[in-house]
């Protein structure tokens, strides 16, 4: 077991890069947000107990006319703050869900078809273009219009609609990395596929994944309120896209409604974002010297 | 020099006399000329209202009816100069009109009304209960027609407007078939307006029609009306004075109080007798726990009707908790009032019932569909309301034959927030929701609670055959008792039909059609 790892050269997820995103004042901002946001998700119950879709205060109170309601309440006299409070959770539960999954299946997929090539790489390439010939959130609405609009299915449409670019990835790795010198030294010891594939190979194809999940985590919240925003949401949840969808109507009057969650995707987006970006110049230290 | 002044004092004196003429003119005399922009929200397969109910405006201003009405619904001539009932109420005879002629040139005659109302019977979704005791019509003469009945029809007279039971040409529709939408070669009636053009997706164009028989009608030029979907669209289309007219609330309700302090547009909140507009939740009364009373009692009780007319329609409805609308003025019985707002009265006959909470405060869960043609926020509103009654009640979202389909086939609903429109008349309108024999699966609209009372099909069997009209409106009202009573329903609100017009455009909704008046008198003041 010891002389594979041996064989194997150190995957670049390195003390010299954990070190570079510390030094990176952006990419430190970025975390500390997502850390305070995920920390509101996990005590909306104690802070927030109440519904957060329960009707509470009186219709449109603007954000500091009363003190209970500091971002104001909606067209149904719904507290925004309990709203945006409960919604960090449907985002953050759907972004990351929806990642772990879709990347799941692009490694799986991208592996297979990267390591083994011939036949099945041709066969599971069509399969590829297939998804990626189709736009992707198009797709999505039909996948969710089909299957009952709840968290799940939008989780599993959304991973389905994000796992091709996953695969691409991992196949090009995999391709490049599957005629280097320790993957022959592994195959000579005798080693089975599934341990070429996921303990020698995977460690070094991880740093692109890695910088790809932050912004398919990203992109997942986005979607979820893209979704949300045209009523296909979960109806019996609130999420930020919802609470934009709900209330654009009185966009001209009120526009804080749709202001605050607005604001909310923004920064969360802009943070997994910024992050990617770090993680990319950390792990990638040639890339980023040539830039 | 003098020529020229003399000239210059002449042509001061003509515009002088012009302008202090105008207001006496325009008093006595509408203006003629203009083109009216109208907006609808959808395209419609045709614009006729023949087999089709989703085209009431268009079809108005180009198939006149044999009559039309007064706000109260009080029949005025209009292809029918008089009528008359026979005694027993199964013969009306009607002198039409003479001299009136079809957009190609060929007369109007009494085989025309013979035709139209017996194709309105076989395609016309609600014609086929309206005339469903129609056995012939006979022509005497070209200009006598007389409808003959197997049974009294009282709710015959009220529905023969221009937007619900158009007359047709039987020389045009003779060999066309019952079902199809008519498209623009059939497009040719009587009416005020003539069909130029209709571009797919974008608009129609109708031209005045010179030889109308009511001279010196109709006073525009032409009517352009335009398609357009999206209320963000409509909206910015009026204040652009792209549009002139629309109804429905063309711009979202939340906006309204803007437009009501527009210098150039008006807010026109009226509810029309015609359309009868209704909101109600249905029970399924096949669902094991709605079927106990007290439980359905508890639900009315934990909804709070004036909070939904001030917050999910923004003051535009009225409270209206009959089975009858509270828009149909003749029929509505003010005795019936709304069960008491009173979150501690539901709660107490939900424990009462044997439905305690559980820890997580929930009592039981309900399914709760909605009609999508109705905001989403009043299915929001209720739902919330139910939640704090312990309910666990859980929406849906569906695209409308996914609704239909849940509610009318598959039945997988326990609650349906639902528009049955009372249109004009009980029978027509309302019949259908209650009547224990038209549940029928598969079929929209029906009796979707699966309410079974056979007082309430007595008198409901009685009322539509009832000629005296003071004895209908006791049979309806001892109807509407006994409905709230059993509360296979909660009827909640009666949304006003809210216009948005050009404040320089008169009469466009004169009688109970509303927007589905035929706009011959529509006209624009300086």
């Amino acid at each position: 077991m010891t002389t594979a790892i041996e064989i194997a050269p150190q995957p670049e997820v390195s003390g010299r890069a954990l070190r570079a995103f510390l030094r990176n004042p952006a990419a430190m901002l970025a975390s500390g947000f997502l850390v305070f946001v995920t920390a509101v998700a996990f005590a909306a119950p104690l802070i927030y107990p109440e519904d957060p879709l329960s009707m509470v205060a009186r219709p449109f109170l603007w954000p500091g006319q009363n003190p209970q309601f500091p971002l104001g309440s909606d067209s149904l006299g719904r507290d925004v703050a309990a709203g945006l409070v409960w919604g960090s959770r449907i985002s953050l539960i759907i972004g990351i869900a929806a990642m772990a999954l879709g990347v799941s299946i692009g490694v799986v997929i991208g592996a297979t078809a990267g390591y083994f090539g011939g036949r099945i790489d041709d066969g599971l390439v069509r399969l590829v273009e297939i998804f990626q010939t189709t736009p992707s959130f198009l797709m999505l609405i039909v996948l969710v219009a089909i299957a009952e609009p709840r968290v799940e299915s939008i989780t599993v449409g959304i991973a389905l609609v994000t796992w091709p670019t996953i695969a691409r990835l991992v196949r090009a790795e995999f391709r490049s990395l599957r005629e280097k010198d320790f993957v022959t030294a592994a195959r000579g010891l005798g080693y089975g596929h599934l341990r070429i594939i996921f303990i020698e190979i995977l460690p070094n194809a991880l740093p692109p994944i890695i910088v790809t999940s932050s912004v398919i985590v990203a992109s997942a919240i986005l979607m979820e309120s893209a979704l949300s925003f045209m009523g296909l949401g979960d109806p019996n949840r609130i999420s930020w896209g919802s609470m934009i969808g709900a209330n654009r109507e009185t966009l001209r009057t009120t526009w804080y409604l749709t202001a605050v969650p607005g604001v909310a995707i923004v920064l969360t987006v802009l943070a997994l974002n910024m992050i990617g970006d770090a993680l990319n110049d950390a792990l990638n230290p040639r890339l980023s010297a040539e830039r | 020099m003098l020529h020229l002044k003399s000239v210059v004092a002449a042509t001061a004196a003509f515009f002088l006399s012009l302008a202090l003429g105008a207001p006496v003119a325009e008093a006595q005399q509408p203006k003629h000329g203009g083109t009216l922009r109208f907006v609808m929200k959808y395209e419609p397969p045709t614009l006729s209202a023949l087999n089709n109910t989703s085209t009431p405006t268009t079809s108005a201003k180009i198939w006149d009816g044999l009559v039309t009405y007064d706000p109260d619904l009080k029949p005025l001539p209009m292809l029918a100069t008089s009528w008359s009932v026979s005694p027993d109420g199964l013969q009306y005879t009607f002198n039409l009109r003479e001299g009136v002629t079809f957009h190609d040139g060929k007369p109007f005659t009494s085989a025309d009304v013979a035709f139209s109302i017996m194709r309105l019977k076989a395609g016309h979704p609600r014609g086929r209960g309206t005339f469903a005791n129609v056995t012939e019509v006979k022509a005497p003469d070209a200009k006598t027609a007389v409808v003959v009945l197997s049974k009294p029809s009282p709710y015959m007279m009220v529905a023969l407007g221009p937007s619900e039971s158009p007359i047709v040409p039987k020389h045009v529709f003779e060999n066309f078939d019952v079902a199809t939408p008519p498209g623009p070669p059939q497009h040719i009636g009587t009416g005020p307006f003539v069909l130029k053009e209709w571009v797919r997706g974008s608009h129609a164009v109708l031209e005045r029609n010179a030889n109308y028989w009511d001279k010196p009608r109709p006073y525009l030029d032409r009517v352009i009306v335009r398609f357009m979907p999206d209320a963000a669209a409509r909206a910015a289309a009026f204040e652009a004075g792209d549009l002139d007219l629309g109804g429905s609330a063309p711009v979202p309700l939340s906006d309204m109080e803007r437009y009501k302090s527009h210098p150039r547009l008006a807010v026109d909140t009226r509810s029309f007798a015609y359309t009868g507009a209704q909101h109600q939740i249905f029970f399924n009364l096949d669902t094991p726990i709605l079927k106990e009373k007290k439980v359905r009692e508890a639900i009315a009780h934990a909804l709070d009707l004036q909070a939904i007319v001030d917050t999910v329609f923004y003051g535009y409805a009225k409270v209206s908790p009959s089975p009858i609308s509270v828009a149909l003025t003749t029929w509505y019985d003010p005795a019936v009032q709304p069960r008491k707002f009173d979150v501690n009265i539901a709660n107490k006959l939900l424990d009462e019932a044997g439905h305690p909470r559980a820890a997580n405060g929930m009592r039981f869960p309900l399914r709760l569909l909605y009609n999508p043609f109705i905001d989403a926020r009043l299915a929001e509103f209720v739902r919330q309301s139910l939640r704090r009654v312990g309910i666990d009640a859980t929406t849906q979202n569906l695209e409308f034959g996914a609704y239909v389909k849940g509610v009318y086939t598959d039945r997988s609903f326990d609650l349906t927030i639902e528009s049955l429109t009372n249109v004009f008349d009980p029978t027509v309108g309302v019949q259908r929701g209650y009547w224990s024999k038209n549940f029928r699966i598969g079929l929209p609209f029906s009796n979707s609670a699966h309410y079974e009372n056979p007082e309430v099909d007595r008198l409901l069997e009685a009322a539509a055959v009832e000629i005296d009209a003071a004895k209908r409106k006791q049979l309806f009202s001892q109807f509407q008792r006994i409905v709230h009573a059993d509360a296979p329903s909660v009827d909640l609100i009666s949304p006003l039909e809210v216009i948005i017009a050009n404040k320089k455009i008169r009469n466009y909704a004169r009688g109970a059609e509303g927007l589905g008046d035929n706009f011959a008198d529509v006209h624009f003041v300086d």
